[in-house]
């Protein structure tokens, strides 16, 4: 299933924007050049937050401004009804960065996504970003990132900045970068994204952070090999010393006996052509050589 | 959250799946008057949450009260991956033939819920071939009764064992769904001559993400006091046995710094994460939790500032390095107002590096490998 990303200038909204960390990064955002048209938290319409007017309501927000697209800082008790209320009201892609969602309401989110062909991105994701458009939809600190050919996926968010930071002092400016999310089920995977870049005529090149855990490197091995994917990859999977069964920080980051290992997702990518880099310092050398 | 056996058990019993009579024992004295209760022959079982607790000695047949006094000194005194035992389970021994495997787990790769069962479980179940395992996935509403029965045929049950497998694996689903688990697994599920069934052991795990909404589990404190300080301060944290600390700002940054210090012969002695904002309290009180590692030689701080400040986190490191005892602390400072940050701990004797590759190097050779 595929989805749209908003244009430069589009208006997006900021559900749970009267928070600490709401109201802090609808600040960043704006100054990013991001059009942050309205907020929503329920009980605090009327208020401005950031010079942004907030409503009780997403239907309010999105009668307003026109709003298609909107980014969550809401806790996770409230993130399945907060995306609820917003696909019903018309919003197409939500950026869901709150962590610590329960697993049941993740899925029930990717159901009610296939069902209205909405797009939920995370949950506990850094966000998304597209340079070139100065459309900033997350936390992620704006001066890694600069304007270019790559498209970055990554299931962490502190290495997404790492490495676009490495690409950028190196000159290879990013179109996109999304965080996919630490948890262990993604709204959308790593795999979706690809096919996004497939049919992205910016994207010359695709860096994947992958982590042990899952097996999403797996899947998206498959599908590389399976869908011809045209453009040159290089992955990095972080956590090849990591033990077993233990949770390293993400919820996602787990390795249960032989599943979820970096050595099977590093032979698996490596299989399919891409090239993976053994540190993050390796990566930019890496997608130089593949351009 | 991953439960204790009797603790899954007890979980078991409220949803109507048989368990054998049991008693929980927390000293010796207990296990033997548990033995009263039970009866003899008994099974003794180590309460650990590691794997591998029937490799490890961990469970036991008694016969007699003389074996049982002597086999309940030893789990006593057992580690499971070096984790000592809490309590024993003093259990009726069953008498069975057939152990069978089933269970509701999530599927990441299909991003669903799924049953899993075999017609052959027992110790090491994973490791057997995949051919054995049947699986029918289980809907955000729960299991319906063909679903379940269907199960039941493709393993070829028959006769009163399908209808009592068919009522154990709904009964175990909503288990599942309703305590929302991650994992809810019976291993062995064990069969009479008579055809019926019995949970001989429990692994549930449950959704920590969830534990709002069943603060029933949430009041159980963590084994280990640092964790417990981790879990005060919401830092991610992993005790392991190397000798350099790694603290960072990031599960995936702290992550592939472990890797970083493997790669340079090393071992990590915790995976610590500050997590976002990374303030300067948050800071001193990492260095003094990891202080407490008794293995730690050295700690290795890995920041890379976007929205954190690292000028924050440069004062929390001058703020605890002045204090007594404390290993030698090197860092790695990238990012908004590193330089900043650099010339705040110029003089402080925490030596700061433009790569985590040359911070690392630095942080292995002093701990040693």
């Amino acid at each position: 299933m595929t989805f749209e990303m908003p244009e430069k200038g589009d208006p997006v909204i900021v559900q749970g924007i009267t928070g600490r960390y709401g109201s802090l990064h609808a600040g960043l955002m704006l100054g990013y050049g991001t059009n942050v048209a309205a907020g929503v938290t329920p009980g605090k319409g009327g208020q401005v937050v950031e010079g942004v007017p907030v409503f009780d309501t997403v239907k309010e927000a999105v009668e307003e401004t026109g709003a298609r697209a909107s980014v969550l800082f809401v806790p996770a008790p409230a993130l399945l009804p907060a995306v609820e209320e917003a696909v019903a009201a018309g919003v197409r892609l939500m950026v869901a960065i709150t962590e610590h969602v329960p697993i049941r309401d993740t899925l029930k989110a990717i159901r009610l996504c296939e069902e209205s062909g909405a797009r939920v991105i995370g949950p506990n994701t850094p966000g998304v970003i597209l340079p070139s458009r100065r459309l900033k939809l997350g936390i992620m600190p704006a001066p890694s990132f600069r304007e270019g050919g790559v498209a970055l996926f990554s299931r962490s968010g502190t290495l997404m900045y790492e490495v676009a930071d490495a690409l950028s002092k190196a000159a290879l400016g990013q179109h996109v970068a999304i965080g996919v999310g630490g948890d262990p089920v993604n709204c959308t995977t790593i795999t979706e994204c690809l096919d996004w870049a497939a049919a992205a005529d910016e994207v010359r090149s695709v860096v994947v952070v992958g982590e042990i855990g899952g097996d999403a490197e797996e899947r998206l091995a498959e599908h590389i090999v399976e869908s011809r994917f045209p453009k040159p990859l290089v992955a990095y999977i972080a956590g090849r010393s990591a033990p077993k069964e233990k949770h390293m920080g993400h919820a996602g980051a787990i390795i249960y006996g032989d599943y979820g290992t970096a050595e099977s997702k590093i032979a698996s990518l490596k299989r399919a052509g891409a090239k993976v880099a053994t540190t993050t310092s390796e990566i930019p050398a890496l997608v130089s050589d593949a351009r | 959250m991953r439960l204790f056996e009797y603790e899954g058990k007890a979980l078991f019993s409220r949803y109507g799946i048989p368990v054998p009579r049991s008693k929980l024992a927390r000293d010796e004295s207990q296990a033997l008057s548990a033995l009263g209760e039970v009866g003899l022959p008994a099974v003794l079982k180590a309460q650990v949450l590691s794997g591998g607790r029937g490799n490890a000695g961990g469970v036991v047949l008694v016969r007699t009260r003389g074996d049982a006094e002597k086999e309940a000194g030893r789990l006593f005194a057992l580690k499971v991956g070096g984790e000592p035992t809490r309590a024993l389970l003093v259990e009726e021994a069953s008498e069975h033939g057939e152990e069978m495997y089933v269970s509701i787990t999530l599927n990441r790769g299909r991003r669903e819920f799924v049953a899993l069962a075999s017609r052959s479980g027992g110790m090491e179940v994973e490791s057997r071939a995949e051919g054995a395992m049947v699986d029918v996935p289980v809907p955000l509403e729960g299991l319906s009764d063909s679903a379940a029965s269907e199960l039941g045929a493709r393993l070829g049950l028959s006769g009163k064992t399908s209808a009592e497998f068919r009522s154990i694996l709904l009964k175990l689903e909503r288990l599942c769904r309703e305590e929302e688990c991650e994992l809810a697994e019976i291993n062995p599920l064990a069969v009479h001559a008579d055809g019926s069934l019995i949970a001989l052991d429990s692994k549930v795990v449950l959704d920590d993400n969830a534990l709002f909404r069943h603060p029933e589990f949430s009041q159980l404190p963590p084994e280990d006091p640092l964790e417990g300080e981790a879990a005060r301060f919401g830092f991610a944290f992993v005790r392991l046995d190397g000798r350099v600390a790694v603290v960072g700002n990031g599960a995936g940054l702290v992550l592939s710094t472990l890797d970083l210090v493997a790669d340079a012969g090393g071992k990590a002695a915790c995976f610590l994460d500050l997590g976002g904002g990374a303030q300067r309290d948050r800071v001193e009180a990492a260095l003094r939790l990891v202080r407490g590692l008794p293995s730690a030689r050295a700690v290795l701080v890995n920041i890379f500032g976007g929205i954190t400040r690292t000028t924050d986190v440069a004062e929390g490191l001058i703020d605890v390095v002045s204090e007594r005892p404390m290993v030698p602390v090197f860092a790695r400072i990238s990012g908004a107002e590193e330089a900043e940050a650099r010339a705040l701990l110029s003089g402080s004797g925490v030596p700061v590096y433009a790569t985590a590759q040359e911070a690392v190097l630095a942080a292995v050779g002093e701990a040693g490998r």
